[in-house]
């Protein structure tokens, strides 16, 4: 395709296409007009010009395949009839009655402490990265950290080193102090843009970036002991390979990352974990195990609170109901209707 | 009704509840502040114990960190239990606020949603009041993978049996964006790979360039687009065995030849008043003289873009390529030879009469024919005869009038050529996706050949050998700068000040403190090598403002963190990160010790000099 069909192509797009196309491209693209928005995406897809293409005629091909029923009617053509108006009962059936407030705020409090005992993923991974590298793909807050500090005792327990890395300086720091805590001042050490100290520890914590040079150098013949007797590397909050500026240097760092080392990634969900592993799989020596479970460890309740300060919650059931956006509760529906009567009075206005 | 609830009623709200402790999002560092003016005239005080748990705390934190001991917020944070976190804060004060609410000293945090992800922040129960993150310079919606990296800090393993997330509405929510992001399933993670000039060098230096096309295929990117082939590969395989009916009949590619005589026999009519005016043997050629047709001259070959009629002309006249991207208008009768060879040229409606892109590939392929080229046979009527004209002659040239297949393909010509088309479109893109990363890898090189980093058997260079040490952004135009010695004999705070204006992170001007006569010259050299050099790498944001604070405090020692947040309306958060960021940029400028010690030297005073105060006792 050439520039100008393409931007022919996309002109001929409903902006619903154009903005799915932007998503994770463009950053802007929220209130851009529409000419704008091929402009950017123009721009943007200079970098990956085929997988660009090949994206925008997957959505073309699958809004043929299914057409939304609003676009695809023609001004004087009868209305489509909706067949799917009634949805299929589920696990969260709308016709139970909505949870009340009173249940909902029910259960709140502090546990009583228990004694740590490890979760079965917890378990799965920690075998698992003796032998292979490890994707780990589970929900925010569910122990990752302890899964990375195990490995990297017993790699060090083996004479292995340990590179620890993070995508932001804050979170590096945090590390630090927390392994220092672990392990001994003298067995950690942090390589950051602007901060170095005690860089030939077994267990180094960096920022990704700073890996990535370590492992430029030694590629080129720059001798790095911390390379040869490198064990483990474990990258944390790995979902920055989708970070539209910083997201090449996750590649480059697992491309190039010794095979002699074991790799350990650690991310909040993500859609698409299986392929991160298979990707590993496909590039790696040995099969890349992938760890996933989408299930909080607490649970999780959503509420709304309307401006004049009543709480309602925000969906029928107590907890959040997986796929059924439209769940909401009958009383945080009409109150949020009543909010944008008030507040919007003409319309959405523009920022 | 408000827009909004009030912050104090917010607290309230949760307190009342149990819904403490909590974390507000809100959309900005200024509605943050803005929230905590909320509480100064409210009645609305801790416990005395309370309040001397949280200094205690903090007395604990200032320790490490002595610079937060003055902080205009300590009184308020002590008072209420509730405080701000957002960039606008030095990273110690954000430690501060972090550790008080591990500790359970704090009922809410107000903050940027930028605290969503990395930070180590858990709370019982998290408060989105917004469906749009700033980034950048615009408002984006939350992604799903977003709203649950916020929504999931509440409910803290160990300390709660449950989490709670509140959504309280302000304007231009978007209910639906959160409540889709909160029942849906994260986005899949899209490569995001990008072929940098330091790539390409630090590629180069490791491995031979035949090895590099492995390299890349090795990136989660080709892996993407391998993914893509395959379901193109499929859709091909399909497209093969819909094709097989119609495989060889007569002759081997019927619909080709088909579409020749089909083309032909259409275009009889319309062309006939015309055609009537010129000699058969310029009026049988005319048919075969459509865009993309090879043909030759006198003197050299051609390739056709358009044919047209001219008032002043008496014979048909053509726009043709000719070689070196020449276009050249001329009658049909110069042309000497027609050769059996075409290209794809879809016409366009303006000069060059196609894009550029089919004029580029056109070009390129006009230089690469082979010296020897079919003749297209072209049937004439001889003079004097009357009727049949000459098009109708060259019809039965072909042999499809008394072909016995004729009525099939006849009847099968569209639906075939459809699917091959199809079937053509889809090698392409299949080829495309197979191949982008290593073009756009010799695109790379390309450049770096032309400015003398690579050989043309693309060894590094001398300058390749010390250019692949700066892995920063803007790193042509940094290597460019040394190279054109725009550094050399400058003084640190000099330098400092120009890698700040490119190392900074925000396109929000500040105030603009006095600019030094060197810098600002400098400055003016930097955009214009930056400008020429935009055809191959994008220009930075050059901001002044900040290469004037940078040098400012890399020059006069005894400038104060005070005094230097006193220069600029920055927030201090965003002059500590834009230090921080400087003193990266420096740190890959001193590596160059072995080819430019002087440079390096002057970096690694600079480097000195930056870290005092604030600086120092970071982190
Ligand atoms: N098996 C376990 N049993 C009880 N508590 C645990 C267990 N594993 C970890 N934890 C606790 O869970 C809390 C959250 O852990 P951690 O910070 O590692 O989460 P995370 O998965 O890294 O989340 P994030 O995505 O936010 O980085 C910590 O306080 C930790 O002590
Ligand atoms: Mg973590």
């Amino acid at each position: 395709m050439t520039t100008d069909e393409l931007e022919k192509l996309l002109a001929q797009q409903p902006v619903a296409v154009l903005h799915r196309l932007a998503r994770g491209r463009v950053h802007r693209h929220f209130r851009a007009g529409k000419r704008r928005l091929i402009e950017l995406l123009l721009q943007h897809s200079s970098q990956n010009r085929a997988g660009f293409e090949s994206d925008l005629l997957t959505l073309i091909g699958e809004r043929q395949a299914n057409p939304p029923s609003e676009s695809s009617r023609r001004p004087g053509a009868p209305p489509i009839p909706h067949k799917k108006v009634v949805t299929k009962a589920t696990d969260s059936d709308p016709s139970d009655p909505p949870v009340s407030l009173t249940e909902w705020l029910q259960g709140i409090g502090v546990p009583t402490p228990q004694p740590f005992v490890q979760d079965p993923w917890q378990i799965e991974a920690l075998a698992a990265v003796n032998e292979t590298d490890v994707v780990i793909s589970v929900p925010t807050g569910s122990g990752k950290t302890y899964v990375a500090i195990e490995a990297a005792r017993r790699a060090m327990e083996d004479n292995r080193s340990v590179i620890y890395t993070s995508p932001l300086k804050a979170l590096s720091n945090t590390k630090y102090a927390e392994f220092s805590k672990i392990f001994g001042q003298d067995k950690v050490g942090i390589l950051t843009g602007d901060r170095q100290e005690n860089g030939q520890a077994p267990l180094l914590v960096m920022t990704t970036e700073i890996l990535r040079n370590l492992l430029y150098d030694a590629a080129s013949g720059q001798i790095d002991v911390r390379l040869d007797t490198l064990g483990l590397v474990i990258l944390d909050e790995s979902q920055y390979l989708a970070d539209p500026e910083r997201g090449v240097v996750w590649e480059e760092t697992i491309i190039f990352c010794p095979s002699q080392a074991r790799l350990l990634l650690l991310s909040a969900s993500i859609g698409n974990p299986q392929d991160i592993a298979d990707w590993l799989t496909s590039i790696r020596t040995t099969p890349c195990r992938l760890v996933r479970h989408s299930k909080r460890t607490v649970p999780l309740r959503a509420g709304y609170l309307h401006p004049n300060g009543r709480l309602t919650p925000l969906f029928r059931t107590l907890g959040i109901p997986q796929g059924h956006p439209s769940h909401l509760h009958p009383e945080a529906k009409h109150l949020f209707i009543e909010y944008e009567e008030e507040t919007l009075p003409s319309g959405r206005p523009r920022r | 009704m408000p827009p909004s609830i009030h912050p104090v009623d917010l607290i309230s709200a949760l307190r009342q509840k149990h819904l403490t402790p909590a974390i507000v999002f809100l959309t900005s560092r200024r509605a943050c502040d803005e929230a905590m003016e909320a509480f100064d005239h409210a009645n609305f005080v801790l416990p005395t114990v309370r309040q001397e748990a949280i200094a205690k705390a903090l007395e604990q934190v200032m320790a490490q960190h002595p610079s937060i001991a003055e902080h205009p917020m300590i009184p308020i944070v002590q008072r209420i239990g509730v405080a701000a976190h957002h960039a606008g804060h030095l990273p110690s004060w954000k430690i501060a606020i972090e550790e008080l609410m591990r500790q359970g000293h704090l009922d809410a945090v107000f903050a940027t949603t930028t605290l969503a992800a990395g930070v180590d922040f858990p709370a019982r129960t998290v408060v989105i009041t917004q469906s749009s993150i700033r980034k950048s310079r615009d408002f984006t919606d939350l992604t799903a993978g977003e709203v649950q990296q916020i929504a999931g800090r509440a409910g803290r393993r160990g300390k709660d049996h449950v989490g709670f997330a509140v959504i309280t509405p302000s304007p231009y929510i978007d209910l639906s964006v959160l409540t889709k992001g909160l029942t849906g399933q994260p986005e899949a993670i899209d490569s995001q790979f990008t072929i940098s000039y330091p790539m390409v060098l630090n590629l180069l230096k490791a491995h031979p360039h035949e090895h590099i096309q492995g390299i890349l295929a090795k990136s989660f990117a080709q892996f993407q687009l391998n993914q893509r082939a395959e379901v193109l590969e499929q859709k091909l395989d399909v497209l093969h065995s819909k094709m097989e009916p119609f495989g060889p009949r007569v002759c081997t590619d019927w619909i080709t030849q088909w579409h020749t005589f089909d083309h032909a026999r259409r275009h009889r009519h319309t062309r006939h008043p015309t055609y009537r005016a010129e000699p058969p043997e310029i009026a049988a050629r005319l048919p075969f003289l459509t865009p993309g047709r090879v043909v030759g001259f006198n003197r050299g070959r051609g390739i056709v873009l358009r044919q047209y009629r001219s008032k002043g002309q008496r014979n048909s006249m053509l726009t043709v390529l000719r070689p070196e991207s020449a276009v050249t208008e001329c009658p049909v009768t110069s042309i000497r030879e027609i050769y059996d060879r075409t290209y794809d040229c879809p016409e366009t409606s303006a000069y060059p009469w196609c894009s550029t892109d089919t004029f580029d590939r056109l070009s390129h392929q006009l230089e690469e024919l082979p010296l020897r080229l079919p003749l297209l046979p072209i049937l004439v009527a001889t003079d004097g005869e009357p009727l049949p004209d000459a098009i109708v002659q060259s019809l039965e040239d072909f042999p499809c009038p008394t072909c016995p297949s004729r009525s099939a393909c006849h009847k099968d010509f569209l639906t075939a050529s459809r699917l091959r088309q199809e079937q053509h479109r889809h090698t392409k893109s299949i080829q495309a996706l197979r191949t982008s990363l290593w073009h756009r890898f010799q695109e790379r090189v390309e450049v770096l050949q032309k400015f003398g980093y690579l050989t043309l058997t693309t060894q590094l260079t001398a300058e390749g050998e010390w250019a692949r040490l700066i892995r920063i952004d803007h790193s042509l135009l940094i290597t460019e700068l040394i190279r054109a010695e725009a550094f050399t004999g400058a003084d640190p705070s000099l330098i400092a000040g120009i890698l700040a204006s490119l190392a900074h992170d925000d396109d929000r001007p500040g105030a603009f403190p006095r600019i030094s006569p060197g810098l600002s010259s400098l400055l003016g050299q930097v955009r214009k090598l930056a400008e020429s050099l935009s055809p191959y790498e994008d220009p930075p944001l050059l901001r002044a403002d900040v290469a004037a604070l940078v040098e400012r405090w890399v020059a006069d020692p005894t400038l104060t963190w005070i005094g230097l947040c006193k220069l600029t309306t920055m927030a201090e958060g965003d002059i500590y990160r834009l230090l921080a960021r400087t003193l990266e940029y420096l740190s890959q400028v001193q590596t160059l010790n072995a080819t430019h010690p002087g440079l390096a030297d002057t970096a690694a005073q600079a480097i000195t000099a930056i870290r005092r105060g604030v600086l120092e006792e970071l982190p």
